[in-house]
């Protein structure tokens, strides 16, 4: 099964399956990585699943909707790569992506 | 300490997720009668339906929680408890607890309908229910909707079709009552959905496949029944604890007997951002009053003092809303153009939510404006938008 290479908050480096077609937040979340909170479940409602990629891979993803990019502006410390794990759907071409948890959720 | 939680949704997942990993010192028994592993509830109505039938729905707990060796899972309906010995009864056994924690949820509220043939009638509140409901989709040319809630248009939009008819039909004399007229105006103006209010349903013509209201035949070859849900308080009341409108815990969700607290939408407590005590159906509440327990469990209380929130898709509509407002409350509207709209509603100056449609950046002002205290609909007013507010006062 493809993978993830997470970091979460405590820098512990955990390597995460998934299933194409799955997203970041449903990857992570079953495998229990510490730090994403995702209290709304998953429907870009309230921007605690945090997350920021390797920017290497940004070409490989499609870009954050508007509704996406105003949520993260309400995240601690967003950065450029910042994304919502609800919102990054995974394919094969992504074994392998990096990643780090947000330090901070709120 | 062991403890038994009775239910296993939203607010018993994030109970026993908070107390695994505060480092609980004993053992966690979690009553769960249904047939599946906790899955989340939200999806059922929206995205869920409309996948192919091998679609697994999404679980509620990380692998590691719900494998942990602190927690026995106990797949049978819980039906009686006795606080004074701890004592928890299912149909086959007894089981003997220190803390009894009740998040016994609420169920669909069936109507009888005098000829609604079983496989016609819906409810959708469990995934059993989504499961049943989903097998009939496809032959259901004309759908039937009887209620007047979220649940009501988002089921609407999920299931819109070009060869589909869908009707929502409502007892109330208004639709989307939790909201402002202006907010449902807006959900109610995109909804794929033809409606109906002031609706008695007298009964169901099978022959003609058609509900028999006040108003003439309503077309229906499938009727979903989202009139609400109603608290599982039978349990509580059982040993004298709650009536049929909740739950009543106090602020750490602690009910009168010490042994016994009372989670999610089923509790029934003080809520600080709206002055006085009301059941709450959110995520919000479920998570937000399980923290709460889960610290008092943990042996460092603070009482509930989280901001509701919520949130609907409608759609291409993203609703969202900050904070509680009683239905009464006054509605100003913020913002409003072809692609958003803002409503504030208020008792008098004090802004008491935030309807936001496709308006992320207002609901998430809102929540953070709501967290430092009391928002003044005149200072709203004079920025002009509840995301200058927060800039305003944070310079």
């Amino acid at each position: 099964m493809p993978q993830l290479n997470c970091i979460d908050p405590r820098e512990q480096a955990i390597e995460v399956t998934f299933n194409p077609g799955e997203t970041i937040l449903q990857a992570t979340h079953r495998a229990g990585v510490d730090g994403i909170l995702a209290e709304c479940g998953g429907g870009c409602s309230c921007a605690t699943c945090h997350v920021i990629l390797d920017h290497t891979w940004d070409g490989t993803l499609v870009g954050p909707s508007t509704q996406e990019l105003d949520m993260l502006s309400f995240a601690v410390d967003p950065t450029p790569h910042s994304r919502l794990a609800c919102q990054v759907e995974l394919s094969d071409k992504h074994d392998g992506l990096s990643l780090s948890v947000a330090k901070r959720q709120y | 300490m062991r403890l038994g939680i009775v239910g296993a949704g939203q607010s018993a997942c994030t109970l026993a997720t908070e107390l695994i990993r505060g480092n609980f010192d004993g053992e966690i028994l979690v009553f769960n009668g249904e047939p599946h592993r906790p899955y989340q509830r939200p999806p059922l109505s929206k995205s869920w339906l409309k996948m192919p039938a091998d679609t697994n729905i999404l679980l509620l707990l990380p692998e590691p929680i719900e494998n942990h060796a602190s927690i026995q899972w106990i797949g049978e309906w819980v039906k009686l408890i006795k606080p004074d010995s701890g004592e928890i009864y299912t149909e086959q056994a007894t089981y003997r607890v220190d803390q009894i924690v009740l998040a016994t949820g609420t169920r669909a509220r069936r109507l009888t309908i005098k000829g609604l043939p079983p496989e016609t009638g819906h409810v959708i509140r469990t995934l059993g229910d989504a499961e049943r409901l989903r097998q009939h989709i496809d032959d259901a040319k004309n759908i039937t909707i009887i209620g007047a809630g979220f649940l009501a248009f988002e089921l609407a939009a999920t299931l819109d079709h070009p060869d589909r008819i869908i009707r929502i039909v409502a007892k109330a004399n208004r639709l989307l009552p939790q909201v402002s007229l202006k907010t449902a105006d807006r959900l109610v103006g995109s909804s794929p959905a033809s409606t109906l209010v002031d609706v008695k349903i007298e009964s169901f013509d099978t022959v003609n496949k058609s509900l028999i209201t006040n108003h003439g035949p309503v077309p229906a070859d499938l009727v979903i029944i989202a009139a609400g849900a109603i608290p599982n308080t039978e349990i509580a009341e059982r040993c004298g604890l709650g009536t049929a409108e909740g739950i009543a815990t106090d602020e750490f969700m602690q009910t009168p007997h010490p042994k016994v607290s009372a989670i999610g939408e089923v509790s029934l407590h003080h809520q600080p951002h709206l002055g006085r005590s009301e059941r709450v159906e959110s995520i919000s509440e479920a998570n937000d009053s399980a923290t709460t327990c889960a610290k008092r469990l943990l042996g460092h209380s603070e009482p509930f003092g989280a901001i509701p929130w919520f949130w609907s898709d409608q759609g291409q509509l993203k609703l969202q809303i900050a904070g509680l407002c009683a239905r009464s409350d006054d509605e100003t509207c913020l913002i409003s153009t072809d692609a958003d709209s803002v409503v504030i509603r208020h008792c008098g100056d004090r802004v008491t939510a935030v309807e936001a449609i496709n308006a992320p950046k207002e609901f998430m002002a809102a929540r953070r404006l709501f967290e430092r205290g009391t928002v003044s609909l005149s200072a709203l007013i004079k920025v002009g938008s509840v995301f200058d507010l927060l800039q305003s006062s944070r310079s």
